[in-house]
C-alpha cells in the first residue's frame, strides 16, 4: 500500500524531510527512548507528591491556555474583520508579545502589580502566548470566502458573526493547545513566581531536578506523563485540523473587513487595552528597571539606565549575533522542511497520519535539557568535532524541535487552498517544488514567514539545550539568564529590551512591507 | 535547473562539517566556567590577551547552579572529552569529577599560600576566592536576626526570614555539610521544623537576597557575594556571620575551585591557565569586584568591607571529600522534601 497520494515526484522530497527530521530531532532522543518508556519505574515515581505536581501543572496550563484564547480570539476577530482607525496598527502589533521572553514578562508584571504564585504564572503565560491563537485565528479570518460571508451577512449580521467565529474557532483552539504545551513544559516562570512569593512547584521542576542530579534516565522517565498529555493534545489538534479541511476553502475573493461604524471607538479602546496589557505595560516596566536602584543609591535613573544599555551592547553584542545566526538558520531550514511536512500530512493516507504526527511532534514534547544531553551522547565524537562545535548543531536541533509549530501553521494554511490548483499544476507538468511553493503556498506566503519567524523566536528563547552545546553556549539566552540570577537587574532589563527590539524589527518591517504592497495593489 | 532532494541531503552534512564558525575551532584551551559570567569573563579574556592563546569559554547559568557544566563534563567524557579546565564557583562538584577519575593532578606554584584545607593533597583541585554563608539583614528595621543556625527554629525569628531551598548551589552544599554533622534525617526534620516555625523558602540565594532588599523579609540566609551586590545597590543592609560564639562551629566558607580535566589535549595551556587563575592578582580582582569574593592567599589587598576568615570571624572545618560523596543522595532527599 502506498503511503501517499501526492504523485511520484513528491516522494523523494517527503523522504528528505523525514530523514532530516530523524537526524535533527530523533537521533538525540535515541539514548532517552528506553528510559522514557520505563513504565515500571514511572509507577514507582508516581506518588501523592508527584501526582500533586502533575495536577498543578495541568490546571495551570489549562487556565493559561484558556486565558490566551480569551484574549487572542477577540483580538484577532476585531482587528482582522472590522474596519476602524488603528486596526492596521493593531494587526501589526499582534505577533510582538510572542517575542517577549516569558521570564521578562513575569518580572515586569511582578514589578507592576506584585502578583505571585500560580495565578501570576497563569496570567504571564496567558499574556505571552495570546498571540498564538490570535495569529492562527487571524489567518483563518483573513482567508474566509467572501461569497460565504456575504451570503451570511445578507441573511443576518448575527449569522455573519457566527460564520467568523466558526471559521476561527479551530485555529484558536490549536493556538490554545500550544499554549498549554509550552506552559506545562516551562520551569523558569513558575520558579520565578515561587521565588518572589510563596513557594510552589510544578511538574517540570521534578523533571529538571532529576536531570540536575545527573539522573537523566529518571528525568526521561519522569517526563513521560507530560509527553503523553502533550501527544494527546497534539493528536487532538490533528483532529481539529481534519475537521478544518471540511470547511469552506478560499475560492476566489476573500471577505473584507466590515466598517465598525459607531462601534469604532469602543473597539479601539478594547484593542488599546489589549495592546497595553500584552505589550506596552511590560515593556514600560522593563524600561523602568533599566535604571532602577535602591533608596540609598546616589546615581540617577538615567545614568544607571545608560550604563546598563552600554554594558548590554558592549558585552552581549556577539552573543546576540550568534543567537540570531543559529536561530535564523533553524528558521531557514523550517522554510523548506515545514511545507514538505505539512504537504505530506495533508496528502498522506489516513492510516499513516497518526504515526507521522508522532514522529513529527514527540521531539517537541521531550524536555529540552534531555534533548541537549542526548545530543552530547550522539554527536560528541572525535570524527564529528567540527559539526558538534558548529552553529549547525543548535540550528538543526531548534529546527527539529520547533518544526511541529511551523507545520501546524502551514497545514492550516494549506488546507484552505483548493486541491484543484495543485492538481492543475501537476497536469501541466510543474515540478513538485513549484507546485508546493507556488500553487499551494503562493497565496499563503505570510503563513510561511510566520511559521519560520516563530521557529526563530523560540530558538532565541531556548536555554536548556543551548547551554549544553558548544556553539550555542555563548548565546543571548545564556547571558540573559546568567545576569538575571546574579541580580544584574539593570543589565537584564536593558539586554532584554535590545533583544526584543531586534526580534520586533523584522516582524515590523515585514508587516510594513506587506501593507505597502497591498496599498500599491 | 532541477534540484534533487538526494543531492541536497548529501550536501547538508558535508556543508555542516565544513563550517568553521565554532568558537572551539582551533582553540588552544577549552575552559568551562561556572563563576558568574560578568565576573570571570574579563579575567579569561585578559589571559587570552597576555598569552596569545585562543581560549574557548563555556559558561553555566545560575539556574543550573553549577551542575549544568558538571553534568556536561560527565556526559562528554563518555565519548570525547572536550574541556581542559573546569573553574567551579563552589567545590563539592569538583570533587565529584575527581571521584569520577576525570581530573589530572597538578600542583600549581600559584597555590602556595592558600591554606591546606582548601587544596587537594594529591593536587587534583585547588580552592581560591571564597564566599561565606551569612545572614543578610535590614538595618532600617528592628526585629530578631539569628546568631546561630538553631535560632531559625524560633517562630519570632523564622517568620521574618528566608533562605533558599537546599536543592542547588551553595545552599545544597551547606545543607549537605550540616547533614553530615547532624545526620540526614535530623537535617530533614530541622527543615520541617524551621518551615513550621514560619521560615520562608525561595528558589535561590540571589532571590531571597532580592526580597530582603525589597523589604519583604527582615533577614535572609545567603552568600557574601549576593550580600555585597545588594549593599552596593544602595539597600540598607548588613551582614552577620553565624555560629561565632565560644564552642560554635563557625561560618561555612565555600571557595571557588579549579581543576585540570583529563581531555588528553592542551595540558601545557591548562597548567598555564590554572597558574594564572590561582594567582594573587586574580584573587585581588575578584575581591575588588562587585561580588567581593574572599581571598584565600594571605596579604591580598582587599576593600574595606571584606572581613578576613580566621581573623575577623570563625570558619567551620569541613571534610569536603565526604561532602562530595554525600551531595548527590542528599540532593535527591531534599528534592523529595521540597519539590511538592
Amino acid at each position: 500500500m502506498s503511503l501517499i497520494r501526492g504523485g511520484r515526484s513528491a516522494r523523494p522530497w517527503w523522504t528528505l524531510a523525514m530523514l532530516v527530521t530523524l537526524v535533527a530531532a530523533w537521533l538525540p532522543l535515541l539514548p532517552l527512548l528506553e528510559p522514557i518508556v520505563r513504565f515500571d519505574r514511572l509507577a514507582e515515581m508516581l506518588d501523592a507528591r508527584t501526582a500533586g505536581l502533575l495536577w498543578r501543572s495541568i490546571w495551570i496550563s489549562s487556565a493559561a491556555a484558556t486565558l490566551a484564547m480569551l484574549i487572542g480570539w477577540p483580538y484577532a476577530l476585531v482587528c482582522t474583520r472590522f474596519r476602524f482607525p488603528g486596526a492596521a496598527l493593531f494587526r501589526l502589533l499582534m505577533p510582538l508579545p510572542l517575542l517577549l521572553p516569558p521570564l521578562m514578562v513575569a518580572q515586569a508584571w511582578f514589578g507592576l502589580t506584585g502578583m505571585t504564585g500560580p495565578a501570576a504564572t497563569i496570567f504571564t503565560f496567558g499574556m505571552c502566548y495570546a498571540p498564538l491563537p490570535a495569529l492562527l485565528a487571524a489567518r483563518s479570518l483573513g482567508k474566509q470566502s467572501a461569497a460565504a460571508f456575504e451570503t451570511a451577512l445578507l441573511i443576518s449580521p448575527r449569522l455573519a458573526l457566527l460564520s467568523m467565529l466558526r471559521i476561527s474557532l479551530l485555529p484558536t483552539l490549536i493556538g490554545g493547545s500550544f499554549t498549554f504545551l509550552f506552559t506545562a513544559a516551562d520551569f523558569a516562570v513558575p520558579d520565578y513566581f515561587a521565588t518572589v512569593g510563596d513557594l510552589f512547584h510544578v511538574y517540570a521542576a521534578e523533571i529538571f531536578g532529576h536531570s540536575r542530579n545527573f539522573d537523566f534516565a529518571a528525568g526521561a522517565t519522569a517526563s513521560l506523563p507530560l509527553i503523553l498529555i502533550g501527544l494527546v493534545v497534539l493528536l487532538g489538534n490533528a483532529q481539529l485540523l481534519k475537521r478544518q479541511l471540511g470547511f469552506e476553502k478560499g475560492h476566489g475573493r476573500f471577505a473584507r473587513a466590515t466598517p465598525a461604524g459607531k462601534a469604532s471607538a469602543p473597539l479601539m479602546l478594547l484593542m488599546l487595552a489589549f495592546v497595553a496589557a500584552l505589550l506596552l505595560a511590560p515593556l514600560a516596566r522593563v524600561l523602568f528597571e533599566t535604571g532602577h536602584q535602591g533608596v540609598l543609591s546616589e546615581r540617577s535613573w538615567l545614568e544607571v539606565s545608560q550604563q546598563a544599555f552600554r554594558n548590554s551592547v558592549g558585552r552581549g553584542r556577539g552573543d546576540i549575533v550568534r543567537t540570531l545566526t543559529f536561530s535564523g538558520a533553524a528558521g531557514l531550514m523550517c522554510l523548506l522542511l515545514a511545507p514538505l511536512w505539512a504537504h505530506l500530512l495533508l496528502r498522506c493516507r489516513n492510516a499513516w497520519r497518526l504515526p507521522l504526527l508522532i514522529i513529527l511532534c514527540l521531539p517537541l514534547l521531550v524536555p529540552s535539557v534531555a534533548l541537549g544531553f542526548g545530543s552530547i551522547l550522539m554527536f560528541n565524537r572525535s570524527w564529528l568535532d567540527s559539526f558538534y562545535s558548529s552553529m549547525w548543531l543548535p540550528a538543526l536541533l531548534i529546527a527539529g524541535r520547533f518544526l511541529p509549530i511551523a507545520v501546524f501553521i502551514l497545514l492550516d494554511a494549506m488546507s484552505r487552498v483548493p486541491d484543484s490548483q495543485e492538481e492543475s499544476a501537476e497536469l501541466a507538468g510543474c515540478h513538485y517544488l513549484q507546485r508546493l511553493f507556488r500553487y499551494r503556498l503562493g497565496s499563503q506566503r505570510a503563513s510561511l514567514w510566520l511559521s519560520a519567524s516563530l521557529v526563530v523566536a523560540f530558538g532565541v528563547r531556548e536555554l536548556d539545550f543551548a547551554i549544553l552545546l558548544p556553539a550555542a553556549n555563548a548565546s543571548a539566552a545564556v547571558r540573559y539568564y546568567n545576569a538575571l540570577h546574579f541580580a544584574r537587574d539593570n543589565f537584564v532589563a536593558a539586554y532584554g529590551l535590545i533583544l526584543v527590539f531586534l526580534l520586533f524589527l523584522p516582524v515590523m518591517l515585514h508587516a510594513w512591507w506587506q501593507s505597502l504592497r497591498s496599498t500599491k495593489s | 535547473m532541477r534540484i534533487s532532494p538526494a543531492a541536497l541531503l548529501l550536501s547538508l552534512p558535508a556543508f555542516a562539517c565544513s563550517t568553521s564558525d565554532s568558537p572551539s575551532t582551533g582553540a588552544d584551551l577549552v575552559v568551562y566556567c561556572s563563576l558568574d559570567q560578568d565576573l570571570s569573563e574579563d579575567i579569561l579574556l585578559d589571559f587570552e590577551t597576555r598569552t596569545g592563546l585562543k581560549v574557548e569559554i563555556q559558561f553555566d547559568v545560575e539556574r543550573n547552579k553549577t551542575v549544568g557544566l558538571v553534568n556536561r563534563i560527565l556526559a562528554e567524557a563518555q565519548n570525547n572529552p572536550r574541556a581542559d579546565v573546569y573553574w567551579n564557583n563552589e567545590i563539592a562538584h569538583t570533587l565529584r569529577l575527581k571521584n569520577a577519575g576525570l581530573t589530572v593532578s597538578y600542583q600549581s606554584p600559584s597555590a602556595e599560600g592558600i591554606p591546606a584545607s582548601f587544596r587537594d593533597p594529591e593536587g587534583h583541585w585547588t580552592g581560591f576566592a571564597a564566599r561565606a554563608r551569612v545572614i543578610l539583614y535590614r538595618t532600617d528595621r528592628e526585629g530578631p536576626v539569628p546568631h546561630k543556625l538553631d535560632d531559625f527554629l524560633d517562630p519570632a525569628t523564622a517568620s521574618v526570614g528566608a533562605m533558599a531551598q537546599p536543592l542547588t548551589g551553595t545552599t545544597l552544599t551547606n545543607a549537605t555539610v550540616l547533614s553530615l554533622q547532624r545526620g540526614n534525617q535530623q537535617m530533614l526534620d530541622w527543615f520541617t521544623a524551621v518551615e513550621k516555625a514560619g521560615l520562608s523558602f525561595g528558589s535561590g540565594n540571589a532571590d531571597v537576597m532580592r526580597r530582603t532588599a525589597n523589604g519583604d523579609f527582615l533577614w535572609c540566609f545567603t552568600d557574601t557575594d549576593d550580600a555585597a551586590k545588594a549593599i552596593a545597590q544602595g539597600h540598607p543592609l548588613a551582614v552577620r556571620y553565624l555560629e561565632q560564639g565560644d564552642g560554635d562551629l563557625g561560618a561555612l566558607l565555600i571557595p571557588n575551585s579549579i581543576c585540570i580535566l583529563d581531555s588528553g589535549k592542551n595540558l601545557g595551556a591548562a597548567q598555564q591557565f590554572v597558574d594564572y587563575v590561582l594567582s594573587v592578582e586574580v584573587e585581588e580582582r575578584l575581591a575588588n569586584s562587585v561580588s567581593e569574593q574572599i581571598p584565600l592567599h594571605a596579604g591580598v589587598e582587599i576593600p574595606a568591607g571584606i572581613q578576613i576568615p580566621g581573623q575577623d570571624y570563625k570558619v567551620m572545618d569541613v571534610d569536603w571529600d565526604a561532602v562530595a560523596v554525600a551531595i548527590s543522595s542528599r540532593a535527591i532527599a531534599f528534592q523529595k522534601a521540597f519539590v511538592k
